[in-house]
């Protein structure tokens, strides 16, 4: 599924989240976007699966306007992963991870069908969480959960994939491992995916494209060789870093805040 | 993996319902066997359950069963509407220690039907009436709770203290309004306050018990809304369901269902806290599974509270009952203390 996205502009109350961001996503391509904290990256997720409304702007999915969309066939294309999910009533990895198969369902069927079944089988088997399946959701680790969240996302089987930090409490295998998995799915379903990170060499290894956010705007977009600049990443998250070469790839090391000038501050 | 263990939550929950059902019918037999004249539970069995089958028992044996068959069949449905009640309220607020006596519902139902008989006596015998009443007292609690939650913030902390708030006013003013209306009824008013079984009418049944087996067969139709509302707002969205919608659906089917048990019984605590645990806890959170098995804990827990009542009234002779909502307690409270002592280790 193609995802355009053209002048999109949403307002939290009277406060700007994101100004005018136009950009595209092919089919089976991965974008990442970075930016720091309050920036508008969950904000442009979430608008993209419409939990959040624009101000203006629109979302084509597949050249058909995002808004016209049912409910229903939301929750059959898109997946959002939020890390913020309610876990007060004590429910197991396996109930969960079913709730990701209503959508294909249809609205009066009562029983599990097997291959709903299959489906979460084989993708806990790739996010290696099978052994989780009978355990409570809120007495997992942080990254265990995290795995149970994608696990979601593709049990899901959608068309759009918009991850928010889907690295995050990974450990370091786990990072490669999961974003390997999300790469050759999104290849071999043709998804196209939008991912939040803050670990831009994540974003070097595995984007096709990295959008960078600062104050709700686009400030830079393209290739990640060619966005992963020093000069940018250091006017964009305030830190001098090194740039290293490692196996054809640039890492970003940071090295330490740069200081502002407070000029005529009393504090 | 995953479908091993599916079929075993399928096998869970067929034993579970099967052994609750058998208990269930056990402890009905046993609530009709027991009163004033004790009778024989196999022949009371009998003459109950195995009448279609050609078997007979003497007149009298039949009479008495059929005289206590409607205060059973009272204690057993309420038993289950307020478990119902009580899931859908742990679902609505995500929080398990919700009931719908925590909400305001209860007392503002029982302050609405006390000020109905007040203000009409004859009230007393159009049980219909008094169901409406009540049902109506019960909304406007929740919308009282709801608003008064929405004003401080909407969490689920703030829902359970405005619930609180009006739960406090409310139990003041129709403690007030019942002691009035022991002047009209000539029954003690702590009957109305923490319930009984004893007065139930026969032909009043219909209006508990049709009703509650429809809203448990609309749970078990909503059981995919229910089960995403589980995990938040927006993850309910994501999946294409409506919330908003979901919540107010869920919130007047369990004040259609609370209001009901007042109207016929009066208050009865802790069947809606802990019946519902008690059935996640055998089966998980599936409302598929859980909403079954929840009803019939709640008309098990009731059924035995019941018995219990009409034992320690026959100990006691010539004081009258005690109120069901104390034996249920009682029983109750022991689990929830469990139930917290578990919680704080993790
Ligand atoms: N529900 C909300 N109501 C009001 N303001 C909000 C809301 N959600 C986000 N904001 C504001 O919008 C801006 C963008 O937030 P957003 O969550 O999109 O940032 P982000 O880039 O995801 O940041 P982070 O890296 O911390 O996750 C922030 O200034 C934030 O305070
Ligand atoms: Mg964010």
């Amino acid at each position: 599924m193609k995802i355009v996205v053209e002048k999109l502009e949403v307002w939290y109350d009277s406060t700007p989240a994101l100004r005018s961001a136009s950009f595209e996503i092919s089919e089976g391509e991965m974008v990442f976007v970075i930016g720091p904290n309050g920036s508008g990256k969950s904000t442009l997720l979430k608008t993209i699966a419409s939990i959040v409304r624009p101000k203006a702007g629109a979302v084509y999915l597949d050249g058909k306007v995002l808004s016209r969309l049912s409910p229903r066939d939301l929750g059959k294309l898109i997946a959002y992963i939020d890390p913020h999910l309610s876990r007060s009533i004590p429910t197991t990895v396996l109930d969960f991870l079913l709730t990701a198969r209503y959508p294909h369902q249809s609205a009066l069927s009562f029983s599990t069908p097997r291959q709903d079944l299959d489906i979460v089988e084989d993708v806990s088997k790739w996010l290696n969480i099978s052994h989780l399946l009978d355990r409570r959701l809120d007495q997992l680790s942080s990254g265990e959960l995290q795995r149970v969240l994608l696990a979601r996302a593709f049990v899901q089987r959608p068309k759009v994939l918009l991850l928010d930090e889907p690295s995050a409490f990974l450990d370091l295998k786990y990072r490669l491992e999961v974003l390997d998995y999300v790469k050759k799915s999104v290849k071999a379903s043709k998804i196209a995916c939008l991912a939040a990170v803050h670990d831009l060499y994540l974003a070097s290894l595995y984007a096709d494209k990295v959008i960078v956010l600062n104050n709700g705007e686009i400030i830079a977009a393209g290739r990640g060789e060619d966005v992963l600049r020093e000069d940018l990443i250091e006017r964009v998250y305030r830190v001098k870093v090194s740039l290293l070469s490692i196996n054809g790839r640039r890492v970003a090391i940071p090295l330490e805040p740069i200081k502002e000038a407070h000029y005529g501050g009393l504090t | 993996m995953a479908s091993s263990l599916y079929e075993r939550r399928l096998k869970h929950f067929l034993i579970s319902l099967t052994s609750l059902i058998v208990l269930t019918i056990f402890a009905f037999t046993l609530s009709l066997s027991v009163g004033s004249s004790m009778l024989d539970p196999v022949k009371i069995f009998q003459a109950t359950f195995l009448k279609p089958l050609g078997y007979t028992v003497e007149g009298s044996v039949e009479i008495i069963a059929s005289l206590r068959l409607s205060r059973a069949l009272a204690a057993l449905f309420c038993g289950a509407s307020l478990a119902l009640a009580g899931l859908l309220m742990q679902t609505i607020t995500r929080n398990p220690l919700a009931d719908p006596y925590i909400f305001g519902l209860s007392s503002t139902a029982l302050a609405a039907v006390a000020l109905g008989i007040l203000l009409v006596p004859n009230l007393v015998v159009h049980k219909i009436w008094l169901i409406a009443i009540s049902f109506f007292g019960a909304m406007s609690g929740y919308a009282l709770t709801l608003t008064l939650s929405k004003l401080s913030g909407g969490s689920s902390i703030a829902m359970v203290l405005a619930g609180i708030a009006v739960a406090s006013l409310f139990g003041g003013i129709s403690h007030v309004l019942l002691y009035l209306v022991q002047q009209i009824t000539r029954t003690p008013y702590v009957h109305l306050l923490l319930g009984s079984a004893s007065t139930v009418l026969w032909g009043d049944l219909q209006f508990l018990v049709f009703p509650t087996i429809f809203l448990l067969a609309l749970i078990l139709a909503l059981f995919k809304p229910l089960n995403v509302y589980l995990y938040g707002d927006e993850y309910a969205k994501q999946l294409g369901f409506n919330p908003t919608s979901t919540r107010n659906v869920a919130s007047l089917m369990a004040a259609l269902l609370t209001a009901i048990t007042i109207a016929f019984i009066g208050i009865v605590g802790f069947i809606g806290l802990v019946a519902p645990h008690i059935a996640r806890f055998l089966i998980g959170s599936d409302h598929r599974f859980s909403a079954p098995i929840t009803a019939l804990v709640g008309a098990l827990v009731t059924l035995i509270a019941d018995v219990l009542v009409k034992l320690i009234s026959m100990l006691a002779r010539g004081i009258g009952e005690l109120p069901l909502g104390v034996v249920t307690s009682i029983i109750g409270a022991p689990f929830l203390a469990y139930l917290l002592v578990k919680r704080m280790k993790g």
